[in-house]
């Protein structure tokens, strides 16, 4: 079996005073988009960074198709497309300049650079922009231009720092669909975003961090399935309502009941046949029940769920 | 992205872009990639044209001053020249290094030399890229002013010898003080220093090119050059200049150099290999140009400043985190025998400690085989202080290396310990003093309770001529010294053994 595109392991790293990554360790497969989540300050950027070669940790170690960011840094370097969290481009350069420079810093040359360069720029929809200065373009364009020049050298994993904050709705669409793309040609992404519904749209994967310890990992049906017994259920009753409640807080396994009207929320811990004997026996009891839905935990609930909103 | 991978070229661009490569787009591929960026930048910014513009009018004012002026047999054209040099001079010391300073400092506020990094260019590409910038700054400047030299040797002001090694001086002083401004503004990945680096290097650029355009106005310069070149030590003049701006470029891409490098990158050989470099070249230099009756003044007063440079980069060397990083460790040399001569190169406090040892061995050495015999005084005196500032530094570097160990592991340790040791000496100094002080009401002469003091002990030896009562001393405690640091040098070593080791080892399984 060959090794994981990414591998992150047993990873240590403090500053003065504040311990931002702790024991952190996860994989990332090719074709897989991962979506790595938490609080201000829980260790994204950190354990992005020490990924990309740009800092090191006190102990542990990530690979990259096997390859130590630690032993092989520059080996590691060449499968790498990392783009911060914060992008200032050179000043009196246009955005195909911009580009080209890259191009040549990434050893690119003659026909080869200029034909990356432009199918590059045309993939992330910069051929518009190419005569703009690169330090006048708007957030989202600026956004656009970082993720091409993080492309240039064909990486096999990229490793997104919040590529999608500052762009507009439509923008972001696009750059969704664009990752996909990407993923689908085999590519590994990690991408952290506190957009959540988003990353919840894209990612296979997800890895919750919360001051710099992983609180839960794996792909989201699977999270989704370790956080159902605490979903929520919506009943909503026609009539009696009061009876209706009172019938729900005889039931065992609902747990602190809600009451809007007669709009009902709970969480419900029990699995499905469990809740398909609840419902047959409030109608059975005579609730007459007009909506009765189970919400699927999102990203949102998973993010709220397991993290205790700690900063640090 | 390359050309070849599908989901890109499946996008299939207007056709907008240039697809064939242009003969610039071939030709400038050879180039480094910084340079082309570089000159690009300054073609479209505007520091570049206006520097230019007014280059060019101050060497039209000139001219049609100098036209006015002239005489025939009269020094216009040496006044032209003068001129000229002292335009030229700060573009060349001030205005091309700040430009190199501030796209280096833009590069790292910006977190873009990340960016660099993670690209093929390593610290050391992007460096010469820099200087590169500056080359090709230096020769349009040069042309901009060229007509006007051109005039003032028509005018019969100055001689093409003079014109040329003037130049070539300004082109020294040109990269070597780019070479100063990039290295300072490396230093700014290091927040804290960057005030200082931004003050340090705007006002040594400011006050050298302020103080050239007086030297050069004056007409000093062009005399000094002049003389120069008719006199016999033109060419070692030349050599000597060129050989010294080599070394302060070469120090200055180091120090930078080991800024943008990665954390676990080898940041030490370098150094090392220059520091070993020195004396060959400066000795090389003596034997190659001075007379063999001045060879004992030079050894000995190269030889006691490169033993003052070896303490100062020894101070370096033993202040170095202990052990080697995890990417050194999977690279050292596999057989042997080159392990254990390439281990006091590679990093580590330890291994500093070695060659420190190795290096003092090396310049004692030289100097010995070199040296001529010598009948004058004051160099007696000289190699008396320098053979006794050697246990000092054995036991200072010691004990930098000792104090170490009890600070945390991190880089940040290394730059206290290379704080407090020269804070050690000057306490071992003051304290002895503040105690005669208090018991005695004056520090009235030495006793040996300032030995640890080395500038007085050593001055107070060579006064009184009691060479003879301090040599079996400093000679018992250089090879104490060296006894108690024994373990360390051992130990240092043995890392690399052991590495070497697992590295034959693993080739021999895989
Ligand atoms: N250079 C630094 N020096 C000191 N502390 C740092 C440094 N960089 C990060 N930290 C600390 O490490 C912790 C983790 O920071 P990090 O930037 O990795 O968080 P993050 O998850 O990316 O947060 P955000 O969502 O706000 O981007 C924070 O507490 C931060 O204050
Ligand atoms: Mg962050």
């Amino acid at each position: 079996m060959s090794a994981p595109l990414l591998e992150v392991r047993e990873l240590w790293r403090s500053y003065p005073r504040v311990q931002a990554v702790r024991d952190l360790s996860f994989t990332l497969e090719r074709g897989q988009i991962t979506g790595f989540v938490g609080p201000n300050g829980a260790g994204k950027t950190t354990t992005m960074r020490i990924a990309a070669t740009l800092d090191v940790p006190d102990r542990g170690d990530v690979f990259v198709e096997g390859t130590s960011v630690l032993v092989e840094p520059r080996a590691a370097r060449a499968r790498i497309g990392y783009m911060s969290d914060q992008f200032h481009p050179y000043p009196n350069l246009d955005v195909l300049e911009f580009l080209d420079f890259f191009a040549r810093a990434q050893g690119l040359r003659g026909r080869q650079r200029l034909t990356t360069v432009r199918s590059v720029a045309s993939f992330c929809g910069l051929l518009e922009f190419a005569d703009r200065p690169a330090t006048g373009l708007s957030k989202g364009m600026g956004q656009r231009l970082h993720l091409a020049k993080t492309m240039l050298h064909d990486p096999s994993l990229l490793i997104l720092d919040e590529p999608a904050s500052g762009l507009d709705p439509r923008a972001r669409i696009e750059f969704r669909a664009l990752l996909k793309e990407l993923a689908a040609a085999g590519k590994g992404i990690l991408i952290s975003s506190h957009i959540l519904p988003e990353l919840g749209e894209m990612c296979d994967a997800v890895v919750v961090l919360e001051r710099g310890r992983r609180v839960v990992s794996g792909t989201i049906a699977e999270i989704q399935k370790a956080v159902q017994h605490e979903q929520a259920v919506t009943m909503r009753v026609l009539g009696d309502a009061d009876a209706a409640e009172r019938f729900l807080l005889t039931w065992p396994g609902v747990g602190s009941l809600r009451r809007d009207g007669a709009r009902f929320v709970f969480p419900f811990a029990g699995d499905e046949t469990a809740l398909g004997e609840l419902l047959a026996r409030a109608i059975a009891a005579g609730v007459r029940v007009v909506e009765f839905t189970r919400t699927e935990a999102d990203l949102e609930d998973i993010f709220l769920q397991t993290t205790k909103g700690n900063l640090q | 992205m390359t050309a070849a991978d599908p989901i890109v070229s499946a996008a299939t661009p207007p056709s907008t872009l240039p697809t064939e490569p242009t003969r610039w787009t071939l030709w400038s591929d050879r180039l480094n990639p910084i340079l082309v960026r570089e000159v690009l930048q300054s073609v479209k910014g505007r520091v570049f044209a206006l520097t230019v513009f007014v280059a060019l009018l101050v060497s039209v004012v000139i001219a049609v001053v100098t036209v006015n002026a002239y005489e025939p047999r009269g020094d216009a054209g040496r006044m032209a020249f003068n001129a000229g040099i002292a335009t030229l001079m700060p573009l060349l010391i001030f205005v091309v290094p700040m430009q190199a300073y501030q796209s280096m400092r833009l590069e790292l506020r910006g977190g873009i030399v990340e960016q660099l990094l993670l690209s093929r260019l390593v610290p050391r590409r992007i460096l010469w890229g820099k200087l590169q910038a500056a080359l090709v700054q230096f020769v349009l400047y040069v042309a901009v002013l060229a007509p006007l030299l051109a005039t003032s040797y028509l005018l019969r002001g100055v001689d093409l010898p003079t014109i040329l090694v003037s130049l070539l001086f300004a082109l020294c002083a040109c990269v070597a003080a780019t070479a100063f401004a990039v290295s300072s503004a490396a230093q700014g990945v290091l927040p804290a220093m960057q005030p200082l680096a931004n003050l340090a290097t705007a006002a040594g650029l400011g006050l050298a090119s302020f103080a050239f355009v007086g030297f050069a106005g004056s007409g000093a310069y062009t005399y000094s050059v002049g003389w120069l070149v008719r006199s016999n030590e033109c060419t070692l003049t030349i050599v000597g200049i060129a050989l010294a701006t080599a070394a302060a470029v070469v120090l200055s891409l180091l120090v930078a150099q080991s800024f943008l490098l990665h954390a676990f990158e080898n940041k030490s050989t370098g150094f090392r290999v220059f520091l070993f470099a020195l004396p060959v070249v400066a000795f090389g230099w003596v034997l190659a140009f001075m007379p063999r009756s001045s060879h004992d003044e030079f050894l000995a007063v190269f030889g006691m400043s490169l033993l003052v440079v070896g303490i100062v980069f020894g101070q370096f060397m033993v202040t170095e985190q202990r052990e080697l990083s995890p990417r050194l460790r999977a690279h050292v040399p596999k057989s042997r025998l080159a392990s254990l001569v390439a281990a006091p190169f590679l990093p580590g406090r330890d291994r500093g400690m070695a060659c420190l040892v190795l290096y003092l061995a090396w310049l004692g050495g030289l100097v010995a085989v070199l040296w001529p015999g010598t009948s004058s005084r004051w160099i007696g005196e000289l190699l008396r202080s320098a053979g006794l500032c050697v246990p000092y530094a054995i036991v200072y570097l010691g004990l930098g290396r000792w104090l170490r160990g009890f600070l945390p592991s991190s880089v940040a340790g290394n730059h206290v310990a290379r704080v407090l040791l020269p804070l050690a000496v000057v306490v071992f100094m003051i304290l002895p003093a503040l105690v005669d002080l208090m018991l005695r009401g004056d520090v009235r002469g030495w006793h040996v309770g300032h030995v640890m003091n080395p500038f007085w002990t050593i001055d107070v030896h060579n006064r009184a001529e009691a060479w003879s009562s301090v040599l079996p001393w400093a000679i018992g405690v250089s090879i104490g010294g060296l006894l108690l640091q024994v373990p360390a040098m051992v130990r240092g070593q043995a890392e690399v053994a052991a590495a070497a080791a697992v590295r034959r080892e693993r080739a021999r399984t895989a």
